[in-house]
């Protein structure tokens, strides 16, 4: 069951250019969170921008929740203004999480840019079940690998690439997943990224006959089911089910759900 | 306390606050956050007889103090809407408005008679004017039939033939003059008026020099078209005799009094549940402080009551 709470923003701080994570007060939010949902945040109190913006959670602790988001677009960048001691109306938790698939030997977790976003959580669920997550980080260059020391004091293994080469392999997060998925056998992968490197997990991960589990973006006007407005095109068989709602059957697909080619 | 009280053209409500269709869904998810059954009525998302997949991704665009959306009428179908949607909005005790769409005059007769056969709404709102299910590739695009006063008459005069439920019609601002379709939905037979549906625009993403909706253009709504919205109620509430449910843009109890006063007897909060899915309770709250302070005993009072020379 989801809320609409006003937080207190518990600490703002810049991670990378561009890049800030956001941690806020919400004890009611925190405690039905689970990696992989979202909230809709209200990022200005006027009429401009009109919608809240999606943002996956990061971490769940016990009395709030963090985001990390990249300042994109005008709701993002009134966000980033938001100090320490604001107050800010977010609604939530919404959407389908990542299962923590348990009695796997591997739990690959491929990241694209600001797509690590809901992967700590997700790390953290993973370790709580006794697994070790491999934490497959892609940027394009050094600076913008979020997390990378986190993850690793987490325990989590992690492997880097960047388009540049100025950190780990000069590649993209598929490659790393190339790299390091082997044979496949006991795995079970977890992407979140831009559409075209979520695709190229796929199918990477359906050659391997591995399970993928991908965390879509997606414009959002309610974020709730109710707008029809940020459909995916899914491989069912019924009208009423060939557009998927990123927010309600979402944002979290196995990655067989999606109908790819026929994606925009 | 006031009475909140309204008839619209036999509906009876138990405040003039209802949502705009496609904005609700069928009303579950926000009964999440507060109970539904408060509203005057529950409009519910378009019904077509058949499912519909609606138009490819991307659907919306936000623009200034508003959204354009090109969804394309995704919605479940009559058949499951009755089977699985229903039984929910009739447990909640929810006043219904069933909004239905339909390709040609008798697919909406044939809805109209579902409904009513298998009590499916308490009244029906005729979309006539959706702008999201033509192509709008040809020059011009494609008429609504609510751009033309003589199929208003005509799908009206076939709709009302097929139920006795009240039956509004749901009006394209997409015109000239406002008052020549309300008068012929009127002379069809029409119960009411629903003003407005969306006003038709675009968006250009000049990086990629494209459409930014996938179906070119969409259906604007939000407070961006609240004016627009407020003065063909005006103009309409003039020329009509039956009632007419007020939206476009409304989002507290002021946009909502503006409404009444402009001659609206109900109305409609559209866009803004998207960002506060309870704004029409909040509406139904402020309606009842404002008619308090200002000292009336009945909403309809408010209802044309502008001053204007």
């Amino acid at each position: 069951m989801p809320f609409v709470r006003d937080c207190e923003v518990l600490a703002h701080q810049e991670v990378a250019a561009d890049h800030y994570r956001i941690t806020l007060a919400a004890p009611e939010i925190a405690e039905q969170a689970r990696p992989g949902m979202f909230c809709m945040i209200e990022v200005g109190s006027g009429y401009y921008p009109f919608l809240r913006r999606p943002f996956s959670v990061e971490r769940i602790h016990a009395d709030g929740v963090s985001f990390l988001y990249k300042v994109e677009g005008e709701g993002t960048r009134l966000l980033s203004r938001f100090r320490a001691g604001d107050t800010v109306n977010i609604q939530g938790p919404l959407g389908r999480p990542f299962p923590v698939v348990s009695g796997m030997k591997r739990h690959i977790l491929v990241a694209g840019g600001i797509g690590v976003a809901p992967f700590p959580a997700l790390a953290e669920a993973i370790m709580a079940a006794g697994g070790t997550p491999e934490v497959l980080l892609a940027a394009r260059t050094e600076h913008l690998l979020i997390g990378a020391r986190d993850f690793s004091r987490m325990g989590c293994l992690v492997v880097l690439a960047t388009d540049d080469g100025s950190c780990g392999i000069k590649g993209t997060a598929v490659d790393l997943l190339k790299q390091e998925l082997g044979t496949g056998e006991g795995s079970v992968v977890y992407a979140c990224g831009p559409m075209a490197m979520l695709r190229a997990a796929h199918e990477t991960c359906l050659a391997a006959g591995v399970v993928c589990w991908a965390s879509l973006e997606a414009h959002m006007a309610c974020g709730d089911g109710v707008c029809m407005g940020c459909v995916v095109p899914a491989n069912r068989e019924t009208e009423a089910e060939r557009m998927a709602r990123v927010c309600r059957e979402g944002p979290v697909f196995d990655s067989r759900e999606i109908n790819w080619t026929a994606c925009p | 306390m006031a009475d909140l009280r309204v008839n619209i053209g036999g509906l009876l409500m138990k405040n003039p606050v209802t949502v705009a269709s496609g904005t609700f869904g069928y009303g579950q998810e926000y009964d999440e956050y507060f109970d539904i059954a408060q509203l005057g009525a529950v409009t519910v998302k378009s019904l077509t007889l058949q499912p519909r997949a609606g138009n490819r991704p991307p659907r919306l665009a936000e623009t200034p103090a508003g959204l354009l959306n090109a969804i394309g009428l995704q919605n479940v179908g009559i058949e499951a809407y009755l089977r699985d949607k229903l039984p929910f909005l009739r447990k909640k005790g929810c006043t219904i408005i069933a909004n239905i769409y339909g390709y040609v005059p008798d697919d909406y007769a044939e809805l109209a008679r579902r409904l009513e056969s298998e009590q499916g709404a308490d009244a029906i709102e005729v979309n006539l004017s959706c702008p999201n299910v033509h192509d709008a590739r040809s020059v011009g695009g494609c008429k609504l039939v609510a751009q033309q006063p003589e199929a208003v008459l005509k799908y009206t005069r076939v709709i009302r033939s097929a139920t006795r439920l009240p039956l509004f019609i749901k009006l394209s601002p997409n015109v000239a003059d406002i008052v020549e379709p309300s008068l012929a939905a009127q002379e069809g037979g029409a119960d009411g008026l629903s003003l407005i549906n969306t006003l038709l625009g675009m968006e250009i993403d000049v990086k990629t020099r494209k459409p930014v909706l996938s179906n070119l253009v969409g259906g604007l709504s939000g407070p961006a078209i609240r004016p627009v919205a407020l003065k063909m109620v005006w103009d309409a509430a003039r020329a009509v005799k039956i009632p007419i449910i007020g939206m476009g843009g409304i989002c507290n109890a002021r946009d909502a009094v503006a409404f009444l006063l402009a001659g609206a007897s109900a109305v409609a909060v559209g866009s803004a549940s998207f960002r506060q899915p309870d704004t029409a309770l909040q509406v139904i709250k402020g309606l009842e402080d404002y008619l308090e302070e200002h000292g009336f005993s009945r909403v309809t009072e408010l209802v044309g009551a502008l001053k204007a020379e």
